[in-house]
């Protein structure tokens, strides 16, 4: 009878109801769509992590990391071979990688150096499709490097140009080589093109005094996510003399984004529903006064403080409730729609986007994950709404409410 | 005879604008089981207020209340809304239904907050609703009941709760003669044939010459009692 009684008081000003009911899917249609578009956002951002920067895994040598010396190297066939083991490897490439300085007649600049091999890099991160300019790098022993959209309008550079790349080899000697520029990418993150230019990685090693089977770091994209810590498990069981990372070590602040953002999506979804909390007490109140008399005869009539209390909450519950499939609906829908049509930012913000890696067009995502604390939020939200309201019927005095 | 209500020297004072207004004055009240009585006297006389104090709604300054014994001003807040559950009737002047529940419902109501079970339930509202005579309307929303047809459910409902009396503060105040002149009548024969006990206020002449007695209030304070149900029923009292 009170659940019933509830819901058909909420129906009584069905106005002041409907708006209600309306703010809240509004408000929730808002709340989860921010949600997907973070979702969106940060899948992408973590696929292209995955697929195009780092990979799932990278292993080196223990002490590479420290300050990037390429004498921690380690011997590629070695590791290769003990690998064509694991199936849930799809790709690896291998690469030598050194820090070094990019000088041209009129400027020089801090890059990393990355030595590869065509066909690996172009499975791991993708490095062909992102060439906007020119070809790849030749087979072979030719000076060719790639080099970034970014770092090449800073350094007014063009196709054909000629580089000098300084770095000191493995055995601490400064070495230098000229490099002609065979072709500019560019990524969804600008930051990385500035630093990074490729060249061949045997050539590379002839600088560097390395052996041709040798290299400082290699990449791993597996088949499903879901592998990610186990083989991370095995390899190192494998070669406890390595160091193995995860794309969450190797990128920590893509990890650490993907935590921030969530947080900060659910406080947005908070914001939003502190703001509707205000609409829904007002409504209460009202509706709590109006019956002034009515409440002080259920009072009069035997019905104790808890159960008006909770025929109060109960209606304020319910009046909450009834926004909230709509809302969800709206919002399912909605990122259904653009997560095939995507959304188009680049107008307003590409260059802030792709400032952190992001790309502009997003492709929402539906928060799964996130509904349930969503739809906690939302009890709160109603339970403490109902509170004042609850807490101004049952202070109402039998003989003084029905004197009104 | 079963005392009812056994009221000894009780008062009421309101603080209005900070003028304290003395609306009930040393009042006795002594109301045996089955009695039908009267409280009349003009607007303003206490009559409300004098039936809130009785009916647990209102607590007096001074003086005890007993009903069926119990001394009520003596119970908590929460004590005092479960024992009028249990114990009284309540017949208010208008708007005593809610207006979203059908007539039935408002019935059932009570008997569920007393946690009646379901069959009871069922079967005291068909009881209910033929005594009051409002077998048909059982569905109806207050709305589509008339002003007398709504009182009668109010009857209805005060008598749902098995109460040790019915309180009703003006009940036709807002009523034809031939509607109020129906539910009195239905409150007469409830009287009679159950021995309910009621207590209701009233100015109105024909309503007042139903009453078996009348207690009339001046200024909060009893003016004149026509006589205890003791006293009317005086040739065949067994005291
Ligand atoms: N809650 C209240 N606050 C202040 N004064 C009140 C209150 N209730 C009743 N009174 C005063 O007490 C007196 C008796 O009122 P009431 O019991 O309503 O009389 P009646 O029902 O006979 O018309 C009146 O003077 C009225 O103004
Ligand atoms: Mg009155």
């Amino acid at each position: 009878m009170n659940i019933s009684l509830a819901w058909r008081n909420i129906w009584r000003n069905k106005t002041r109801s409907f708006i209600i009911m309306t703010s809240v899917a509004i408000g929730l249609f808002a709340g989860i769509f921010v949600l997907a578009l973070y979702e969106g956002m940060i899948n992408n951002r973590v696929r292209t992590v995955i697929d195009t920067e780092v990979g799932h895994l990278q292993i080196h040598h223990k002490q590479f990391k420290e300050d990037y010396d390429p004498k921690f190297s380690m011997n590629e066939q070695q590791v290769i071979n003990s690998l064509k083991s694991f199936h849930q490897i799809k790709y690896l490439s291998t690469r030598t990688v050194t820090f070094g300085m990019l000088s041209t007649t009129t400027g020089s600049t801090h890059v990393r150096i990355n030595g590869i091999t065509n066909n690996a890099e172009n499975n791991t991160s993708k490095l062909k499709d992102k060439i906007k300019e020119g070809k790849e790098l030749s087979e072979g022993k030719k000076n060719g490097v790639l080099i970034g959209k970014k770092l090449a309008d800073k350094m007014k550079l063009k196709l054909n140009n000629k580089i000098v790349l300084t770095f000191t080899d493995k055995d601490n000697n400064l070495t230098a080589g000229a490099f002609r520029i065979v072709g500019i990418y560019q990524s969804d993150n600008t930051p990385l093109d500035e630093l990074n230019v490729y060249v061949s990685k045997n050539v590379l090693n002839n600088y560097l005094n390395l052996p041709q089977n040798s290299c400082n770091e290699i990449a791993i994209l597996l088949h499903d996510d879901k592998d990610l810590q186990t083989t991370k498990e095995e390899i190192q069981k494998k070669f406890p003399e390595l160091a193995i990372e995860t794309w969450k070590e190797t990128s920590p602040e893509t990890n650490l984004m993907v935590g921030y953002v969530d947080e900060f999506s659910i406080i947005y979804v908070i914001i939003i529903m502190i703001a509707l909390a205000f609409g829904i007490i007002n409504t209460m109140l009202m509706s709590v006064l109006e019956r002034t008399r009515e409440i002080g005869m259920l009072t009069a009539l035997g019905m104790n403080r808890k159960k008006v209390f909770l025929l109060i909450l109960s209606e304020t519950v319910l009046l909450t409730f009834v926004g909230v499939p709509l809302g969800i609906l709206a919002s399912w829908l909605a990122t259904i729609y653009f997560s095939k049509a995507g959304i188009d930012i680049s107008s307003f913000s590409e260059a802030a986007m792709s400032g952190f890696g992001f790309s502009s067009i997003i492709y929402p995502e539906f928060p799964s994950d996130s509904l349930p604390k969503v739809l906690i939020i939302i009890i709160i939200t109603a339970l403490v709404s109902a509170l004042f309201p609850s807490l101004k019927a049952i202070k109402l005095q039998p003989a003084d409410a029905l004197r009104q | 005879m079963k005392t009812v209500i056994d009221a000894h020297n009780i008062s009421k004072t309101f603080n209005k604008k900070s003028i304290p207004v003395l609306a009930v004055k040393n009042v006795h009240l002594h109301l045996e089981k089955g009695e039908f009585v009267a409280l009349v006297g003009p607007s303003g006389s206490g009559k409300t207020t004098l039936l809130n104090l009785i009916g647990g709604l209102d607590k007096p300054d001074q003086g005890n209340i007993l009903i069926n014994g119990i001394d009520i001003t003596k119970l908590s807040a929460n004590e005092l809304i479960d024992f009028r559950l249990h114990n009284i009737g309540f017949v208010f002047q208008s708007f005593n239904l809610i207006p979203v529940l059908t007539a039935k419902e408002n019935v059932e109501l009570i008997m569920q907050l007393q946690g009646r079970g379901k069959r009871e339930i069922k079967e005291r509202v068909q009881t209910l609703f033929q005594e009051v005579g409002l077998s048909d309307k059982l569905n109806s929303r207050p709305a589509q009941l008339s002003g007398g047809q709504q009182q009668r459910v109010a009857v209805a409902r005060a008598l749902a709760s098995k109460p040790q009396f019915v309180l009703a503060d003006e009940p036709t105040a807002n009523l034809d003669s031939k509607s109020a002149a129906n539910l009195l009548d239905i409150m007469t024969k409830l009287n009679q044939e159950e021995n309910m006990t009621f207590i209701f206020s009233t100015h109105d002449q024909r309503v007042i010459e139903r009453a078996r007695r009348v207690i009339t209030l001046v200024d909060g304070e009893v003016n004149s009692d026509t006589g205890t149900y003791l006293e009317l029923n005086h040739g065949n009292s067994l005291i």
